[in-house]
């Protein structure tokens, strides 16, 4: 029963998350999005394959260790575009810019 | 004079901070506890990565994580804090305090996904970089809680900037809610930075 409700849930937050992609206006707010795919939509379809497959422990607990790389990879990379993205001079559509003003 | 007398306090505060943070820094971990806990973790990392557990491979994996422990033991462990001994510290840290780090992570994701799915409906966005401040110094404990950040959607750690006594976070922020230092850092970092100075300096 809850595999398939967070089957369900990870669908519904990859919908939303390519929604978000779709609509929101610059780098950084996309950014949000492509992230909101990857932790809640990723993770729990990946909960949700290893309570459903018939297979060995040894298999569900690689796709375990798969959301634990999921969530180690995922905020560098992130980072990364986000932090490029600023240094190459991309302005952020934002109301504060404490960063701007602090390396002046 | 209130005024006056407020602000000595606040400096008193801040100098008995920094008294604590330099007596932790003069109890680090004695070596042969760094060697154990180096040698769990790459013990565990070997056992998930090969997935069975047959005697030969036991061996086989305990052999390379003494020979690996021996060598590298202060690159992974430099920044624990030490307090009481060993086994009590290394069971509450297995079962305590790694559970609670998930269960506060989980509950932050959920929270935060269904954030962003209703900011997507509604394009209701505020976007604003804030500077968040933290009391972590050390080198792993800032990587943690800057992972921490970016991982939940909604923020997203642009520069971390370490100056002499604290650590400033730039968080690019879809939904500004304020722009005090302190409450923002209470709304951003939640719990995880709380749990991380039990561990971390």
């Amino acid at each position: 029963m809850i595999e398939y409700l967070l089957l369900l849930m990870g669908t519904l937050i990859m919908i939303f998350g390519a929604l978000g992609v779709l609509r929101f206006p610059d780098v950084y707010t996309r950014l949000h999005a492509a992230t909101k795919c990857d932790t809640g939509g990723a993770m729990s379809i990946l909960i949700a394959a290893a309570l459903l497959i018939p297979a060995p422990w040894s298999v569900k607990f690689k796709l375990l260790v798969l959301m634990f790389l999921i969530g180690l990879i995922n905020p560098m990379i992130s980072h990364a575009i986000a932090r490029g993205a600023y240094k190459s001079g991309i302005k952020p559509k934002v109301m504060v810019d404490m960063y701007a003003r602090d390396n002046k | 004079m209130s005024r006056m007398s407020f602000y000595l306090k606040e400096r008193l505060l801040d100098i008995e901070h920094r008294y604590s943070i330099e007596a932790h820094e003069s109890k680090i971990l004695p070596p042969r506890e760094k060697k154990i806990i180096t040698w769990l973790i790459s013990m565990t990392f070997w056992l998930v990565i090969t997935g069975n557990i047959h005697w030969q491979n036991l061996l086989l994996g305990s052999m390379v994580s003494i020979v690996v422990s021996l060598f590298l033991y202060e690159n992974l462990t430099d920044d624990i804090r030490f307090k009481g001994n060993t086994g009590a510290r290394l069971l509450s840290l297995f079962f305590i305090e790694i559970p609670q780090y998930l269960f506060i992570m989980v509950f932050q994701l959920l929270e935060s996904n269904v954030k962003v799915a209703k900011h997507a409906i509604l394009m209701d966005i505020n976007p604003g970089i804030v500077k968040v401040r933290s009391n972590l110094r050390s080198d792993t404990g800032t990587t943690i809680l800057a992972n921490s950040i970016t991982l939940t959607p909604g923020t997203l750690t642009l520069d971390v900037d370490q100056k002499l006594d604290r650590t400033y976070f730039y968080v690019h922020w879809i939904d500004v809610t304020t722009l005090n230092m302190e409450k923002a850092g209470d709304e951003i970092k939640g719990d995880v930075e709380r749990w991380l100075e039990k561990i971390f300096w």
